[in-house]
């Protein structure tokens, strides 16, 4: 008997990654909220590690207004001045 | 019909089953294995080529196609007669407005109610009657089932990957169910969203578990109203207090009291939609006191207006009585109702 593959096989969207950061020292990072609101503790600390102990010059906090949708397309507008964005999606 | 889906040699009807489910494709239950030639019958039925795109899932970038819905409804049990009505339900889930990836994904924990409208039901022999929102019949399981394994397995929302439900509830197995048309005299759902009766339609809403009420001792419209109310009222001090689609499901003993008083479906939404109502400082009752912060007096309305409430006839012929089916979460996710054989997106 032969049976079909019931799972998706068209593969990911098509995409390059970005290079690797050498260091995140001053460099600029985003951070992409999905804007639970049990995330920002969360966040909080983590502006702060970057900032403190990896001599990130500044994060920029975004977030998303809908947690189920994608990121609105105005929302990455200044993306070209990062070097570095963490899609971060917390409960 | 040239099928694309990968082939997997298995040595019987046993071993079909353990291929799938150590692959984490069913539900737990058998399934019925997906070979070629059932896999094309069920896109003959439905007049579809099997690269046909029925969407696109926004989130992931996932194209849908026509072959892999069918792959899923034949495992689920489905006779190619019941596939078109898989299609449009899934057609009509993808749909902006119903937002897939959130109730798919959420710790909420929602499933897919399907409810369907027009001919098909007849044809398929829906029953819309006794045990309406549970295996009442082979088409609406059938049907509810291919949805829960398309999502497992065409998006990952398989329970600790894509779905991060805390609880999630029985409907994720199935949850489908006909309307009553033959026995009510209102409006059919698809009807009051567009449709014509003779078309048949399905509407998708991302759907709490049913709560069932009972009131056998008035034949007041109102009174029996104030029941489904006081069950909206629960949902929204216990669950979730945000507005959004909510439905009920009326069977014929409550029914026949609406309809002897003259009431229609939108006089239903219209005393529903002032009667679900709660202020925020309810909450203090119920153990989230610490929530309730300096708005204690605001009111939040259950429906964010009267159309948001859908209204099902349905159930079996005794019986005082009904169900509040809740939204997943408030209104992030719309209700949509689509014809059966519709396109969405196809041009002119």
């Amino acid at each position: 008997m032969e049976i079909l593959d019931p799972t998706h096989e068209g593969g990911a969207p098509a995409f390059v990654p970005a290079q690797r950061l050498a260091t995140l020292e001053g460099t600029t990072v985003a951070i992409l909220s999905n804007g639970k609101k049990g995330t920002k503790a969360f966040f909080d600390a983590f502006a702060s590690e970057l900032v403190e102990h990896h001599g990130v010059a500044e994060v920029v906090r975004l977030t998303k207004a809908n947690y189920s949708a994608p990121a609105e397309p105005g929302l990455l507008g200044r993306a070209e001045r990062w070097q570095a964005l963490v899609a971060g999606v917390g409960d | 019909m040239a099928l694309n889906s990968k082939r997997h040699a298995v040595d019987d009807l046993a071993a079909a089953q353990e291929f799938c489910h150590s692959r984490g494709w069913t539900d737990g239950l058998p399934i019925v294995p997906p070979t070629a030639e059932a896999v094309a019958a069920c896109l003959d039925w439905a007049l579809l080529p099997p690269d046909h795109l029925v969407g696109v899932e926004p989130v992931r970038e996932r194209a849908i196609t026509a072959e892999k819905l069918a792959v899923n409804a034949v495992m689920a049990g489905c006779l190619p007669m019941h596939f078109p009505v898989a299609v449009a339900a899934f057609t009509a889930m993808l749909a902006e407005p119903f937002l897939l990836h959130g109730p798919t994904a959420s710790t909420g924990g929602a499933a897919i109610l399907i409810v369907v409208n027009g001919p098909v039901r007849q044809e398929l022999a829906m029953n819309a009657g006794f045990n309406a929102l549970a295996a009442s019949d082979r088409a609406s399981t059938a049907i509810g089932r291919a949805i829960r394994l398309m999502l497992c397995n065409l998006l990952d929302a398989r329970p600790g990957e894509v779905d991060r439900s805390t609880l999630g509830h029985p409907g994720k197995f199935s949850y489908c169910l006909a309307e009553d048309e033959e026995n009510s005299p209102w409006l059919s759902l698809a009807e009051e969203h567009g449709v014509p009766a003779e078309i048949s339609a399905v509407t998708v809403m991302a759907a709490g578990a049913p709560r069932q009420i009972m009131n056998e001792w008035t034949s007041d419209p109102a009174e029996i109203l104030d029941t489904f109310a006081a069950e909206i009222r629960a949902n929204m001090r216990h669950y979730s207090i945000w507005p959004g689609n909510y439905a009920i499901v009326v069977p014929p003993q409550l029914r026949a009291h609406f309809h002897a008083a003259g009431w229609s479906k939108a006089d239903l939404r219209n005393c529903l939609f002032e009667k679900a109502r709660v202020r925020r400082s309810d909450w203090a009752e119920c153990g989230k006191g610490a929530v309730v912060g300096k708005e204690g007096d605001r009111e939040y309305a259950a429906l964010p207006d009267p159309d948001h409430l859908l209204v099902i006839a349905a159930g079996g012929p005794a019986g005082g009585f009904g169900a509040v089916i809740p939204p997943w979460y408030g209104n992030k996710s719309a209700a949509v109702t689509v014809a059966i054989g519709a396109c969405l997106d196809c041009g002119p």
